[in-house]
C-alpha cells in the first residue's frame, strides 16, 4: 500500500468517449451469475435437482403405477415447483435482505431493466429446470422399462407443454411475490403458506377451489384444459400478473433508505 | 460535477432533509459534515437517485443519475459498506461490479491489490471485518474508473493506517481532476481530505465554501467600557456575540457581514468607548462546525433558511447569517454548546 501505487489508481483516466447504455444480456449475465455464484445458492440448485430426482422415484417404487410418459413428466414437473420457484423469489428479494441494491441500483438506475434481466435468468432457469427434468423423466422410463414394467412412452405436444408451463407458472408466481414482498424470509414463507391456505378453504368453497387456488394449475399439467380456462386465466392474473405489476411499481418507487 | 439544489424530503411529514444545494467541481474534496442523523446520507441518496426527493434536483455530470447511461463510469460510490453479500467473496463481488459497468476482469485483480485485499480475495465478505468490507466498498466505486465519488462515511472502521491511505487517495484522485463528495461525521478526517465543505445540520446546509475561506477568522473580539451598553447594542442590531471571561465580547463575522468597521460604527452611534477591536486567530474546524450546528439546532424549524443562495464553491464561503443570528442562545457560551453539540455527535 504504498503512495506511488496509489496515484496510479487514482488516475482518471480520461473519458475519450461517452458511456454507453449497459446492454440487456450484460444485465442478465450479471442476473446471472449473482442466481448462482454463492454457496447458498449452489445447495439451492443441488436440492431442486434432488427433490426433482427423488419425485421419479415414487413410481419405480410404487407396485401398481401407470408408467407413462407422462406421468413421469408429472412426478418431475412437481418436484421442480417445489424449491425452483424459491430460487426465483430469492433473486428478487435477496438483494433486499443483503441491502445490494444500493449498489445494484446505482449500476442501473433504471430498476426496471434490472427486474426485467431477473425475469429473463428465472425464464432461464425454468429452462434448465425443466430440461434437467425431462432428462430425469426420460431415465426414469428407461429404468422402467429395463426393470421389465409395461411402459407407454408416447408423448405429445400437449402434454410437453403442459409440463413446461405449469413450472413456469409456479415459477413466475415465485418471482412475483418475490417482487412484491421485497423480503425473502416473508416472501418464502408466503410461498408455502398461501397455497396450503387456500387449498383448506377450498374444501369447503368451490369458490375458491375452482378459480383462486393455485392447483387449479394441475389442470394444465394433466393437459385437461377443457372448460377450465377461465379458471385458469383467473389464477395466472392473480397469482402473477397482480403481484408481478405492483412489485414492479413498488420497486421502482422505492425509496432505498 | 456533482450539483444538488434545493434537495428537500421528509419522512411522514418529519422533516430529513430541507433545502439542501450542494455543489462539487472537478479537481476538489468536497466534506460533507455533520452530525449523525443530520441528513448526510438523505441527501447522497437522493443525489445518486436511491432516494427520491419531495423537491429539489440534482444533477451529475449534467444529468440526473438516473438518467446516466451507465453511471458506474461517470460516478463510483460507496454507501454502506455492510452492504454486501456476505456469502459471496470479495473478488466475486467486485467481478460482478466490473462485469455490470463493462470494464476488464484484469482490473478486479488491480484493484484488490491496490486496497490490500489480494490475499483475502477468495474469502466470504461476511469474514470480513468492516475495515476491510470499507476497502472491498472503495475497489467496488472505482471498478468503473470513474471521473466522480460519492462516498458515504468512507473512513468508518478503517484503522489510522487505512485513514491515511484512503486520504492520499481521495487527493491524488482529485489532483488528477477527479471530483469527490464524501460525507463524514469526524471532523479530523474532513480537515485532513477536504478542501471545500459543506456542514449539514438538522437537513439544512448551515455552512459551505472553502475550507481555507471558511476556517480564516470568522470572529472579531471586541471589548468595550461598558459591555452592558454594548451588548445591547449588538442585539439590538441581530449581531451574534459569545462573551468571554475577561468581559470582551466574541462577535460572529456571519460570513463577512459584519466587519471591523461595522462594529466601530456601532460603537459610536451607541457612544460606547471601545478598548479592543481586532480579528480573533484562525478558526478550527472544531469551532467552526459547533458554531454553525447550534445555531442551527436551537432554531425550531427548517423554515427560515436562507433559500436560493449560491452555495457554490466558486461562490466564497458562506455561513447563514439569519440562523446565526437567530441563536437565542448566543450567550450560553462556547463551551456549554460545544458540550452539547459533541453528544450529538457522539450519538
Amino acid at each position: 500500500m504504498t503512495a506511488s501505487l496509489t496515484t496510479r489508481t487514482a488516475a482518471v483516466d480520461a473519458i475519450s468517449s461517452r458511456p454507453r447504455p449497459i446492454p440487456f444480456i450484460r444485465l442478465v449475465r450479471v442476473e446471472w451469475t449473482k442466481a448462482t455464484d454463492t454457496r447458498a445458492a449452489r445447495w439451492l440448485l443441488t436440492l431442486v435437482a434432488l427433490s426433482t430426482t427423488a419425485m421419479l422415484l415414487v413410481p419405480l417404487a410404487a407396485p401398481d403405477f401407470e408408467h407413462t410418459y407422462g406421468s413421469y413428466l408429472v412426478g418431475a414437473a412437481l418436484g421442480l415447483s417445489v424449491l425452483l420457484p424459491v430460487v426465483a423469489t430469492l433473486l428478487f428479494t435477496s438483494e433486499w435482505s443483503q441491502g445490494t441494491t444500493i449498489t445494484t441500483f446505482t449500476q442501473e438506475p433504471r430498476r426496471i431493466r434490472v427486474l426485467n434481466a431477473k425475469l429473463a435468468v428465472s425464464v432461464l432457469l425454468t429452462c434448465g429446470g425443466t430440461i434437467f427434468g425431462a432428462a430425469v423423466a426420460t431415465a426414469g422410463i428407461g429404468i422402467a422399462t429395463a426393470s421389465g414394467n409395461v411402459v407407454d412412452a408416447n408423448l405429445s405436444i400437449g402434454v410437453i407443454a403442459g409440463y413446461l408451463l405449469f413450472v413456469l407458472l409456479n415459477v413466475l408466481a415465485g418471482v412475483a411475490l418475490g417482487a412484491l414482498l421485497q423480503n425473502s424470509a416473508a416472501a418464502i414463507t408466503a410461498q408455502f403458506v398461501l397455497p396450503a391456505t387456500f387449498a383448506t378453504l377450498g374444501t369447503t368453497s368451490h369458490f375458491v377451489s375452482n378459480w383462486i387456488d393455485i392447483s387449479t394449475w394441475s389442470w394444465i399439467l394433466e393437459n385437461d384444459w377443457a372448460g377450465h380456462v377461465p379458471q385458469i386465466a383467473f389464477s395466472i392474473i392473480l397469482w402473477i400478473a397482480l403481484p408481478l405489476s405492483s412489485g414492479y411499481a413498488r420497486t421502482v418507487r422505492r425509496d432505498i433508505a | 460535477m456533482i450539483t444538488a439544489t434545493a434537495l428537500s424530503k421528509s419522512y411522514n411529514t418529519t422533516p430529513v432533509v430541507s433545502n439542501v444545494s450542494l455543489h462539487c467541481e472537478p479537481g476538489t474534496v468536497t466534506g460533507f459534515l455533520g452530525a449523525n442523523g443530520a441528513g448526510k446520507s438523505t441527501t447522497l441518496k437522493m443525489i445518486l437517485g436511491l432516494v427520491r426527493p419531495d423537491q429539489g434536483t440534482a444533477t451529475v455530470d449534467g444529468r440526473p443519475f438516473v438518467e446516466l447511461p451507465n453511471p458506474g463510469q461517470i460516478v463510483g460510490t460507496l454507501l454502506d459498506a455492510s452492504a454486501m453479500h456476505a456469502g459471496r467473496s470479495g473478488r466475486s463481488t467486485l467481478m460482478i461490479a466490473s462485469q455490470m459497468c463493462g470494464v476488464s476482469q484484469g482490473r478486479v485483480d488491480y484493484l484488490l491489490d491496490l486496497v490490500g485485499l489480494a490475499d483475502a480475495a477468495d474469502k466470504r465478505v461476511g469474514q470480513y471485518s468492516l475495515g476491510m468490507r470499507q476497502r472491498l466498498g472503495i475497489a467496488q466505486a472505482l471498478v468503473g474508473e470513474p471521473a466522480a465519488l460519492i462516498l458515504d462515511e468512507p473512513a468508518n472502521g478503517l484503522d489510522p493506517e487505512g485513514i491515511a491511505w484512503m486520504r492520499t487517495l481521495l487527493r491524488d484522485f482529485a489532483d488528477d481532476g477527479g471530483t469527490v463528495l464524501l460525507s463524514s461525521h469526524l471532523l479530523a478526517e474532513v480537515h485532513a481530505t477536504a478542501d471545500h465543505l459543506v456542514v449539514i445540520s438538522g437537513g439544512t446546509v448551515v455552512a459551505a465554501g472553502r475550507l481555507d475561506e471558511l476556517l480564516a477568522s470568522s470572529t472579531i473580539i471586541v471589548a468595550s467600557l461598558d459591555p452592558l451598553a454594548f451588548a445591547e447594542a449588538l442585539m439590538t442590531a441581530g449581531i451574534h456575540y459569545v462573551t468571554g471571561p475577561d468581559g470582551a465580547f466574541t462577535v460572529d463575522t456571519a460570513g463577512g457581514h459584519v466587519t471591523t468597521e461595522v462594529l466601530a460604527q456601532l460603537a459610536h452611534d451607541h457612544q460606547v468607548l471601545l478598548t479592543e477591536l481586532r480579528h480573533s486567530k484562525s478558526n478550527e474546524l472544531e469551532d467552526l462546525f459547533f458554531s454553525v450546528t447550534t445555531a442551527s439546532n436551537s432554531t425550531t424549524s427548517g423554515a427560515d433558511v436562507a433559500a436560493g443562495t449560491d452555495h457554490g464553491a466558486t461562490g466564497g464561503p458562506r455561513v447563514d447569517p439569519t440562523r446565526v443570528a437567530s441563536n437565542p442562545h448566543a450567550d450560553l457560551g462556547v463551551e456549554a454548546a460545544r458540550e452539547t453539540s459533541s453528544k450529538d455527535a457522539a450519538a
